[in-house]
This record gives structure tokens, sequence and C-alpha cells, in this order.
């Protein structure tokens, strides 16, 4: 891993947030909601609102005001909020790390479940676990998060009563009830991704197993244990490396309607509220976030690749 | 066509997958005319049915008979679902192609901004896009059209590069084809297959995508029976009818399902030498 | 005395889908220590399951349907697992046919060859470090230190197969099975190979299986060959017998069609008209990025001429350029210089009109990917035939030609063999009757039998049409039974360019010396 490659990495992070931030502000731009009404209410004034156009700069030609909004941003200064005349920046960084904790959680929950999963599904291929699992995962990948989630929260927390049905609580304050409140969240966005990543692991592998030079480690006579996890598994974690990273994108979507299922006060709740308010600052910082989030998931699952496997040439 | 239909029906997953997606074109086509009652047929005195004799799959809040409700449902989900992703593939298609097609620098840029679009969750893009069309479904299919195409446009290029560096190309090449000609006659016909897979597993993504999108009330719009709309509007009824959950849940499954299991028989029947 | 490993009567079969599937019948071998038994045979023949057999490594749907593979006396095929694993790589060692995917990419060549001694010599981790750095010193390999840390994408073909070698032999097994193992190497590398595993041979006293298709280079490495076709064994005969008298007409078939440098196939002498010359034709492939240009030179200054009706061969190892300089020539790459045919000059792929594609044709190395898998026979040939003003009427005319059968026509190209599909490939570049056809590396995928029945229709074509061609290959005993004049190729630039008879000569390029010297000659 060269400097030369770090940089080319680095700059491709700041041109994906320079066209995200076009795009949100293209987008953002074309809503049918004037600012100024929405922030002052359908019964305001011309006068008022024409002085709040200008203080806006709604009047300045697009251009002219994304450049006023990047150079903002630049500065760490994402815009107020219209709903609740609030910095944007720090309500949505730490709605942020709400939604990362569910992340997080989902995403440990998943490499737990997947990886062991798609491994016996490869060794034992054709096997009634492998069919299982196939089956499972074909579920997993057709249920959308709402309906897998709501379905949890009926049969876990409404029938069963195992567990609290929405809310949350900071991890900090009570940790044992701050996680049974993400149980069902965390639960319900892993799903797709094990159903996604676990039929990965089974195919990698599966590959992997019929590689030469797992053959070779074999034919030399080297234990099975070591032949599976040194050469085999090893090389099969690989790719999935990358797959996980993109899924990150497939998480922060999940993300978003769980949060709302289950109320939690993450970015993605944030966002669709944003939404709902036409709170343009709020939408624009929260979507910027997002993508930045994933970006920044691609970029150390790159670095993690690069470490893992030499043969990559960064150039 | 009926020769890749007799194929895909020799595939178990094909076989499974085309059964399903006939089910649901029987429910798009005759949804309504089969239905039991009125989709919007309220009877208050039913309200809450559990499933049963006379109502199937249960009633609603308002008495209004699930099944019915779905079965006219089909016909506003699935038909959105396919255009919008056919829609997507289309312009991801011609993205794509035209990225391979240009090359070097040209195909470098385009390729990097796709990354970078693809940045955006799908989700995420699409809420933005309907937030700015205005809610309803037709926006919904243009939002999940943009969120695809980003994907799509990264598949085709790859399966595109692919074809074009094929020893039969360099033969059209030498014999001094015409470019159309090698773009339509040799590269086109071996790039359809891997794109025809990926966008029939993509429908599946895209029956979700919009229900999603109804389901956060972006989509399809009250009174319509779109079944993320039945979920979302059953939400607050789950403790006394959970029914009015799992009916609609379970149609948006099956109708995943069997497109994917479509997608992969055509993976199988369209790759007769791929053993695996 | 009593035989290393005996293979008595052994019987093997695959079965699929569309039935079973005899690979190996009734074989009968056997390998006496400190023997090494070449094994001889095309693709399909069973060479391959016969050493998977005996590594106990069969796919899940092998069946064995009898005999028995004794080492040292002791049945392999009722050995249990653990005592099958006991054997592997301890007693039997195996080198393999492509090292650069025998190899592990993700681990060091120490780790890898270390793991393997620490295992079977019950040594600890530093002891069998020290041992594989002793074992890496063995096989010439210079600063064993540093190569130990390396991967294996980092070092070359021919170290990667030494690495491989001092594992297999770092156990002291009593059997080694070589199956192909200079075959994925170029030639001078794979002559130095050769030579190793002689040496070692000789210190080790090991017996050897040595598995290859190439009838000449088994000669030399081995004791005894069995020649095997459709899973049966058709001869065994100690080496140079077998060459100077074979007993089964297969054998003499196989032999015969084993390039012979001696034996010209072309007698007459080319024209003296210059079809097509090309002047310091240079190609260079560069990636387009961001932070500049980084650039490859695929040929550097190349000049050289064909004549009409010449066959002019082009050597070289791989990644020398030869097949740059077709792409260039076919306008499949953009080229700096002067390419001048018909006496026009042409310096830019978009100047090849269609006067000269119709002179200029190519039939590439991979039968599989040169016919559009979606496309007919029929069609295939009947457009080239369109474009340069024929009818499609003549594909029937093509394909006898190509002694091909008419009903062909409406084949798609996975219902063909290899070498069908190479016949196919040359009858649609040969359609508008070139003047000059470039074969790249047109046999190399093709085993020895089809490779001449493909060279004799090249000639044969050559008698009729008075065709010139420019043939690229590696393999310098079956170019010198044909061409006219050599170019020698090295690293992107013509180092030599000399009549065929004066390859050996005193004024041939030091280079050219080498490849000579390194090609293994079969018996005269």
């Amino acid at each position: 891993m060269s400097a030369r490659w770090f940089a080319r990495r680095c700059l491709f992070i700041g041109y994906t947030l320079l066209v995200v931030s076009l795009l949100v502000f293209a987008i953002t731009q074309a809503l049918p909601a004037d600012a100024a009404v929405t922030l002052l209410g359908e019964n305001a004034t011309p006068a008022a609102l024409a002085a709040l156009r200008l203080k806006l700069g709604l009047n300045d030609p697009v251009w002219l005001q994304y450049w006023h909004w990047l150079s903002a941003l630049l500065r760490g200064d994402f815009g107020i909020s219209m709903r609740t005349g609030q910095p944007v920046g720090p309500m949505m960084f730490s709605a942020l790390a709400r939604s990362l904790l569910v992340a997080g959680l989902a995403l440990a929950l998943m490499l737990a479940v997947a990886v062991p999963l798609g491994l016996v599904a490869a060794l034992r291929r054709g096997g009634p676990l492998d069919l299982a699992a196939g089956l499972i995962s074909y579920l997993g990948v057709s249920l959308p998060e709402f309906v897998t989630g709501t379905v949890l929260l009926l049969l876990l927390a409404d029938h069963l009563h195992w567990l609290p049905a929405t809310g949350y609580v900071p991890l900090l304050r009570n940790p044992l009830d701050s996680l049974r409140h993400l149980v069902l969240p965390v639960l319900t966005v892993s799903l797709v991704m094990v159903a996604h990543v676990s039929r990965m692991v089974r195919s990698e592998m599966i590959d992997v197993l019929h590689s030469d030079y797992v053959r070779a480690a074999r034919l030399k006579g080297l234990p099975a244990r070591t032949v599976l996890f040194r050469h085999a598994l090893r090389n099969a974690l690989l790719p999935v490396i990358t797959v996980v990273a993109l899924d990150v994108g497939y998480l922060l979507g999940g993300i978003i309607v769980v949060e709302e299922i289950f109320a939690i006060p993450g970015i993605g709740r944030e966002l669709i509220v944003a939404i709902e308010m036409r709170d343009l600052p709020a939408i624009q910082a929260g979507a910027l976030i997002m993508a930045g989030t994933y970006a920044v998931a691609n970029f150390l699952a790159d670095i993690a690749y690069a470490l893992l496997d030499r043969r990559i040439r960064y150039d | 066509m009926i020769e890749l239909l007799r194929q895909l029906a020799r595939t178990p997953q094909g076989a499974a997958g085309l059964l399903i997606l006939l089910l649901l074109a029987a429910a798009c086509a005759f949804g309504p005319a089969i239905a039991p009652y009125g989709p919007e047929h309220i009877d208050f005195l039913g309200r809450f049915h559990p499933p049963g004799a006379r109502h199937w799959f249960g009633a609603d809040q308002l008495g209004r008979d699930v099944l019915s409700r779905l079965l006219t449902g089909a016909r506003s989900t699935v038909p959105t679902a396919l255009a919008a992703t056919l829609a997507g593939t289309l312009l991801g298609a011609v993205i794509g192609t035209a990225s391979a097609y240009l090359g070097g620098r040209w195909d470098e840029i385009i390729m990097r901004t796709i990354d970078a679009v693809m940045a955006i969750p799908g989700l995420l893009l699409a809420l933005l896009v309907v937030n700015t069309l205005g809610k309803g479904e037709m926006n919904a299919a243009i939002a999940i059209a943009a969120a695809f195409a980003p994907g799509m446009a990264r598949i085709t290029r790859s399966v595109a590069l692919v074809a074009r560096r094929q020893d039969y190309v360099g033969a059209a090449i030498a014999r001094g084809e015409r470019g159309t000609w090698i773009v339509f006659r040799e590269m086109l016909p071996n790039v359809v297959a891997p794109i025809v897979v990926e966008t029939t597993i993509r429908v599946a993504f895209a029956v979700m995508l919009f229900a999603t999108l109804s389901f956060l009330g972006l989509g399809a719009q009250p009174p319509a029976s779109d079944w993320g709309l039945m979920v979302a509007d059953a939400r607050p009824f789950l403790h006394q009818a959970p029914w009015m959950i799992v009916a609609p849940g379970a149609a948006i499954a099956l109708t995943a399902i069997g497109f994917n299991l479509l997608g992969d028989g055509l993976r199988d029947v369209l790759n007769p030498r791929d053993e695996r | 005395m009593s035989a290393l490993l005996d293979i008595a009567g052994y019987s093997l079969d695959y079965r699929t889908r569309a039935g079973t599937l005899r690979v190996l019948d009734a074989v009968n071998l056997r390998i006496a220590r400190g023997e090494v038994l070449g094994l001889v045979g095309e693709s399909g023949s069973g060479k391959s399951s016969l050493a998977w057999a005996i590594m106990r490594h069969l796919p899940g749907n092998a069946h064995e349907a009898g005999g028995a593979i004794l080492l040292d006396g002791a049945d392999l095929l009722r050995m249990r697992p653990r005592e099958v694993a006991a054997l592997r790589g301890r007693r039997i060692g195996m080198v393999f046919q492509d090292p650069s995917t025998a190899l592990n990419p993700t681990l060091t060549l120490g780790r890898q060859i270390s793991e393997t001694l620490a295992h079977h010599r019950g040594m600890t981790r530093a002891q069998a470090w020290q041992a594989s750095l002793e074992a890496l010193r063995h096989v010439e390999l210079r600063d064993p230190e540093a190569l130990m840390r390396r991967y294996p994408h980092e070092v070359s073909g021919g170290e990667k197969q030494r690495v491989v070698i001092a594992t297999a032999f770092a156990a002291r097994p009593e059997l080694i099975i070589f199956d192909e193992p200079t075959t994925a190497l170029d030639v001078i590398t794979g002559a130095r190979i050769l030579a190793l595993f002689q040496r070692l041979r000789a210190e080790t006293g090991v017996g050897g299986l040595y598995i290859s298709h190439d009838l000449a280079l088994v000669s030399q490495v081995a004791d005894r060959i069995a020649v095997i076709r459709r899973g049966q064994i058709v001869e065994q005969a100690a080496a140079r017998s077998l060459f100077v008298s074979p007993g089964a007409e297969y054998t003499k078939a196989l032999i015969e069609a084993v390039p012979r440098p001696e034996r010209r196939l072309v007698a007459d002498l080319p024209g003296t008209q210059v079809l097509v010359s090309v002047e310091e034709i240079g190609v260079t492939y560069g990636r387009r990025q961001w932070f500049g240009r980084r650039q490859v030179a695929g040929n550097r200054g190349i000049s050289l001429s064909v004549h009409a009706g010449e066959i002019l061969g082009v050597v070289g190892e791989s990644g020398s350029g030869k097949s740059t300089l077709a792409r260039a020539l076919t306008g499949l790459t953009p080229f700096e210089g002067t390419i001048v045919q018909g006496g026009r000059r042409i310096t830019a792929p978009a100047q090849m009109d269609r006067a000269y594609r119709s002179q200029v044709q190519i039939v590439f190395q991979h039968p599989d990917s040169s016919l559009n898998p979606r496309q007919r026979i029929g069609e295939i040939l009947a457009r080239p035939l369109r474009l340069f003003g024929g009818s499609p009427a003549e594909v029937p005319r093509l394909l006898e030609q190509v002694r091909l059968p008419a009903s062909y026509a409406t084949r798609f190209p996975h219902e063909l063999s290899g070498g069908e599909k190479q016949r196919v490939a040359i009858a649609r570049a040969s359609a508008a009757r070139p003047a000059l056809i470039i074969c790249d590396e047109i046999t190399a995928a093709l085993d020895v039998s089809v490779q001449r029945a493909v060279v004799d229709l090249l000639l044969a074509l050559r008698r009729e049409h008075g065709t010139a061609y420019l043939f690229i290959t590696h393999d310098l005993n079956l170019v010198r039974q044909v061409a006219h004049r050599l170019a020698v190729m090295h690293r992107g630039a013509l180092v030599d360019l000399l009549a065929v008879d004066a390859v050996g000569g005193a004024q041939a390029h030091p280079y050219t010396r080498a490849l000579l010297g390194a090609t293994p000659a079969p018996f005269a």
C-alpha cells in the first residue's frame, strides 16, 4: 500500500462527497416548497417573506447558493434547522452516533452468524443444512425490513413479551436496558445481510476449496484443519470484506426503516422527519452524512483488504 | 422463447419461480374480477373479522376483506415494480455501454461518478427523489428507476468490457466490420444474458423498495390497496389483527421470492457451461 | 526387486448425468525404486485422473471399479483417511502444473514451505524455517532469506516452481508425481527446472511418475515411458526404444505428430514480392489515470517484411510482444510506425480499409473465445464472404476446404471440439483468400495430433492459394518444420531475423541460441 494509493483513495472520497453534495443540493433545490413559506407559515406578509428570502439568499442564482452552502459545509457549518432553529450539524451527528450503534451491532451479529453458516453450507454442500441455509437466505433477501421488523415486533414483543417493543435508551444510562431495546432493530436489519453474506461466503468458499492451492495444500499432507482455516477460509473471506462494505449502503437504508418502526432517534428517523417537514438544511446534512459514512466504510474496507491481500497492486 | 421457458421449467428454481409468477400474473390480470368483495367495500359490523370462511385472510379495521385488497393491490404493486426496474435497467445499460465504449479517461470519470452516486443508499436516493417529485405511485417508480440506474450501469459496463475483450470481437474488427455491427451483432447477444438475470433479481428488490416507500407514506396513497401501504395501515392494529400485517407481508415476500428464484433459474439456463 | 509403486488392473469410473464414464481401464503400471516413469497422453486420456487416484484425491462422482494401487506392497485403496493423510506429502510428493495457482496467494513462500516441513518432520517453527532456507538454497534459489518473506505474486514463475519442488523434496518422499511441471513455464525456465529435477533425482534417488503431453520432453527425463489413451495403457517401454521402435499404432501416430525440426514440411521457396512490411512499429500499453499514465512497452521499433507465399515464424517467450505485433498488424491496437501494403503506407488502424482487411487476416490462439457462442457456424462463415464480395452459398466449400462436413453449418460453436473450432476460425480467415494470414499461437491450445492436422491444413491452403503466414508460436521445434525465416522476439524487441537453417549457426543472436538450447529435442 503506497502513499500514492492512499492519496488516490482520499481524493476519491473527496470526489464522492462533492458529487453527493451536488446531487443532494440539486434534488433538494428542486423541492416545490418555498423555504421562506415553510419557515414563516402560509399567513406571513409578502414583505416578511421577501426579507427572509433575501436573508437566506434564496434570490441568488442557484450556483451561488450552492457555493455558499458548500463553503459553509467546508467550515463545518451544516446550516440551521428550519424546524428546530438549532444547528443541524450537531443534531445529525448525535443522531448518527445512535444509528452507528445499531449498525455496528447489526454488522457484528451478521458476521457472527453469516460466516459460520456459509462455511458449513459450503462444506456440507447439497446436504440438508446447505438446503436449509439456502431456503432461509431466500426468505431473508425477499423480506423487506418493514415486514420482518413488524413481524418480529408482533412475535417477540407483543405476543411473547420477551422484549420491549419500541423506544431507545442511551447505552451509557442503562446498558442492559439499552441493549434490550436494541435487540429487535438489530435483528431486523441484520437478517437481510445474513442471507446475502452467508450465500457469498458459501460460494467463495466453494470456489476456494476447488482452487489449485487448496488442493496443493491437501496433497502436501497438511492436516485438514490447517488447510481449512489457514489456506481456505482466509482467502474465501477476502472478497467478503468488499461485499460487506457495499452492504453498508443497504444497511443504512434498512436503518431508516427500522428506526421508523422501533422509534429510535437515529439519523434515519431525523431524515424522515426532515423530509416530512421539508426541513431543507436537515435533509441536505443527513443525506451527506449518510453518504459520507458509506464512503468511509468502503475506504476502511479497502485498507483492510490491502493489508490482508498483498496481491493488489495499487498504482 | 418457448424453448427457454421449457428449459427454465426443468430447473427446480426456475419451475418454482415460474409457478409463483404465473399466480401473480393471474392476480394482476383477474384480481379484481375474482376478488370475493370490492377492495373498498366497508363493513363496520365485520371489523377485525379473523381469517375464516367469510374472510379467508380476515378483515381490516374498516371491515374490508384483506384477500380482496391483496388481489386488487397486486395490480398496483407488481407492474409498477417491473416498470421501474426496466426503466432503471435501460438507463443504466445506456450509461454503462457508453462508458465501456468511450473507454479511457471518460470511462474513468463516468465510473467514479457512478461510484460516488452509489454512496447514497438506494432507499435514501429514492426518498429524496420521491420527496422532490411529490408522493405517489408514478413518482415512486421514477425514484426506484433512479436508484437502480447506477448499479445497472456498473454491471452493464463490466459485462460489456468482458465481451469486448473476446477474440471474436477482435476477428470482427480485423475483417473491418462497422461499429454498429460489432456492438449489435457480436457483443449485444452475449451481454444480454447476464443483464437479464440481474434485472430479474432486481425486480424482487424493486417490489420491496416500492412497498417500503409506500410503507413510509411516500408511495401509493390511501385508500389504495398497495401492499406496503396495507402493512403501514395495519400497524396501529398489530395487537388486535395480526393477519392484517401477515397477509400483505407474505404477498411481498412471495413475489420477491418468485423473482429471485426465476433469476437463479435463468442464470442456470443461460450459462449451460457453468456447472455450479 | 519389489516395486515402489504397483498399479494392478486399476479401473476408475466417473458417474455423470450422461451416464458412467470409464476414465481408467485396467491400468497396469510399475515404478521401481529410483525409477522415473513417464506417462504420456493427450488431454482427456486419463493421465491426471491416475495421479489423483494415487494421491487419493478423487472427485465425489468417482467410482473405483477394481484393481489395486500398491505403495511398497500396501494397497492405497484400502487405507483409512488417517493413513492416507500420513502418506501425502511425506511418502508421495507432488509437483503441480502451474506454480502460480498451486501456491496460496496470501501466504508468504516461507510460511508455505515451512508449514509442510514442520508437519512432516515434526520440527518446531524455528527449525522448520531453518530447514526451509536450506531446502530453498538446495534448489539453487538466490537469497532464500528474502524469498521466504515474499508472496507468490512477487516472484517469477520459475522461482515459484522451484519453491514447489523444494517443498516436495524437503519431506524426503519415496515417490514424487510430476504433473506437467514445465508446461506453464517459458522454454528457457522450463529447461532449467528440468535440469534441477535431474540433479535432485540423482542426489535423492527418488522414484517418479512424470506426467506430460509432450513426448519429446518426457523422453529426456524418464527411464521408461507409458503411453495412455482413453484410459488404457497402449504401450510401455524404455524411453529410447519406444521412440526408435514403437509397437502400437497410436504410439507411432503420436511420435509422427511430434514436431521434429529436421523434418521439413515445406519444400518450396517463397516469392520475392513483398506482401506486407512493417517499419519501426512500436506499441505502448498504458492505462490512463488521474495522475499521469503508466506505460508498458509492448513492441519497440520492429521492422520486418513478409514475402508472397512465405511462412515467417515469430518466436519468443510469453510477454515478448509476439501477439502485440499481430494485434498491431490487424489494427486491434494503436501503434506507432508504418505498415506498408500494396504500395500504401498505413500509420493508424483507422487507415486499414477493406482492401487491406481482405488481404491480411488473423486466427487467434483460443478456439473457445474466437467464435461467437451465439452464432451458428454457417453465420460465422457467411459474414466475411458477404463482406468481401463472396456469396454465402460458398459456406459448404469453405467447410470442405478445412475438412469439415457441410452439415456443421447449422451447429453452434460449443458443439465442436477445440480442433474443429480452430478449423472454423481458419476457414473464416481464409474466406476472402487473403494474401497473409496471421496465426497467433493457433496450435498452443491443441493436442499434438490435432496440432499436426491443423498445420497440415494450413500448408494445404497455402498450396492451393499461395497464402503467406505470419506464424507466431513458442514452439521452436514446430516452427522450424514449416517456416522459411524466423523472427525472434525478446522483451518487445526484434532481436534476430534469420533464415530457418541459420538458427543454430554462429551468426545467430545469443538469445536465439539460448532458446534453441532450451528446446527439448526428441530422439532422432
